[in-house]
């Protein structure tokens, strides 16, 4: 039990001094410039209050979801195909490095004027942003694969549906894990900037609101959960990441 | 003459040719895709290829377009530099000191998990909608990842270089500046990369928000007015920062680091 509070007691620490500061450099400065923590934590409880905070977090929580499940669903299997299909791969992973490397807000605008307002375009936007670290990393997996293990299996006649089981995607999936983990930060990226720069809507609106009316302690507030929020799914990531990584050679 | 020269300069032709003609290949048959889609079910002013193509030589030579491209690139290199500066000072502190670690990294990890855009809104509200809350934004974004790249980097420097340092009396200053920060030279750089690549975005999404002169600005004000095509031009150019950017770091590392090998996507 000491163990473990000791393990523990510096993160506690650190949290409660950083709340701390935070709390007392907020009653020292101007309320337009920072807001406390508590006056944060108040305008969160009356945010809930009111109804909208719930409603808001599940249309950013739906956006996210929708987006990246779709590049998962879409970017795992055209990955593995990548990775099976040397031909594919070849032809290919020139145009998937220049897509991975180019800033997706970028293209926003252009969502925009030709999609218009709606969620389907909100949803686009989360899955650029999110697709292309899982196709990058899974090539990067299948790169690895030694050509020597197709090459046993081959010789000892093993069929396409064996080969790929046994082959292909123990050896590709943890590269492709560290792409999911990847994709789960930038899709939140691409959803706040999809609610900041199509039609405002969830927590991105929330905060886009709240700055245009300057009410420091909404944006403070928005700010907090998507934080919050970040910390949370980036764990997750990790955690998803690790748990493939024990295979990893 | 050995049979392996004998053998591998055909070999190597094959190679080279074998992942050649796939790429042309596939970049006609994207190319080709897009422009038919377009043709097909779009208005007319979406971007296209061939109009791109069309495009490209006036936009590229024309006075708004170099010099938003001067402005954001200024912006992020001036942003970058604070960020490099701060971020590796924090980074070396918190590698080098067990008790900045506690009370930092906490932070830095919170920070760094956080998407960096949503302090778009607060940037204004505090700067209003000028310069600087796009040099504040893009501080904001890239200092995370230099931070804890820097710290990766000091906390790996090999325990006998800062001992044989120290064993012959190195001062502070000298076990920095000769023997801390040239071994953690490769995470230095791979953070470089990531963080370049986030000052990027950084920029542009300041532009959008702020509308403040520069690329982003250039992409958001051509496809309002119907210039897709124009606009389309600034994001290869930003892509194409994207990938030299890249490029320019792991033939930096192949170069001059030859025998660091690192997993050096990671993030």
């Amino acid at each position: 039990m000491f163990a473990s509070i000791r393990r523990h007691a510096p993160f506690v620490l650190s949290l409660a001094g950083g709340l701390g500061l935070w709390e007392i450099a907020g009653r020292h400065s101007s309320p337009a410039f920072l807001v406390p923590l508590s006056a944060t934590l108040e305008r969160l409880v009356q945010l809930l209050e009111r109804g909208h905070l719930v409603d808001l977090f599940l249309s950013s929580a739906s956006l996210f979801v929708t987006g990246f499940v779709a590049a998962v669903i879409i970017g795992m299997p055209f990955g593995l195909l990548l990775a099976r299909v040397r031909m594919l791969r070849e032809a290919l992973d020139l145009y998937i490095m220049i897509l991975y490397a180019t800033p997706m807000v970028a293209l926003i605008p252009f969502i925009l004027s030709i999609m218009g307002f709606g969620f389907a375009p909100k949803v686009l936007v989360v899955f650029l942003f999110a697709v292309f670290p899982i196709l990058y990393n899974t090539i990067e997996g299948a790169r690895s694969i030694k050509p020597e293990l197709i090459e046993v299996a081959r010789s000892y006649r093993s069929r396409e549906w064996a080969l790929w089981r046994e082959v292909m995607v123990p050896y590709t999936l943890p590269y492709t894990m560290t792409g999911v983990r990847q994709a789960i930060a930038r899709a939140l990226v691409g959803m706040v900037a999809a609610e900041f720069f199509l039609s405002s809507s969830g927590l991105g609106g929330l905060i886009m609101g709240a700055s245009q009316s300057f009410d420091t302690a909404g944006v403070f507030a928005a700010m907090l959960i998507i934080g919050v929020l970040g910390v949370a799914l980036t764990r997750a990531g990790l955690m998803l990441e690790n748990h493939f990584a024990r295979w990893r050679g | 003459m050995s049979l392996a020269t004998a053998i591998s300069p055909p070999q190597r032709a094959r190679l080279f040719a074998g992942s050649l003609v796939p790429r042309l290949v596939a970049g006609i048959v994207i190319l080709g895709f897009w422009e038919w889609l377009v043709r097909e079910f779009a208005p007319d002013f979406v971007a296209k290829p061939s109009a791109i193509i069309a495009v490209l030589p006036g936009v590229v030579s024309s006075g708004p377009f170099l010099e938003s491209t001067a402005i954001t690139l200024a912006a992020t290199a001036e942003g970058l530099v604070v960020a490099l500066l701060f971020g590796t000072a924090i980074g070396v502190l918190i590698g080098r000191s067990q008790l900045a670690d506690r009370i930092l990294r906490l932070w830095i990890n919170g920070f760094n998990s956080m998407p960096m855009i949503v302090v778009l809104p607060l940037m204004s509200l505090w700067f209003g909608y000028t310069t600087y809350a796009r040099f504040a934004t893009i501080i904001f974004a890239a200092i995370f990842a230099v931070i804890i790249n820097a710290a990766e980097g000091a906390r790996s420097v090999p325990k006998e270089y800062v001992e044989v340092a120290s064993s012959y009396r190195s001062g502070r200053f000298r076990m920095m500046f000769e023997v801390v920060l040239p071994a953690s030279m490769p995470y230095l750089l791979a953070g470089l990369r990531l963080a370049f690549g986030r000052a990027l975005i950084g920029a542009v999404v300041a532009e959008f928000f702020t509308a403040i002169p520069g690329l982003g600005y250039f992409i958001l004000y051509n496809s309002r007015t119907y210039h897709q095509n124009e606009a389309f031009v600034a994001v290869i150019l930003l892509a194409g920062f994207g990938v030299g950017c890249d490029m320019l770091i792991s033939w930096g590392t192949r170069q001059y680091l030859p025998w660091y090998r690192r997993d050096e996507r990671a993030e």
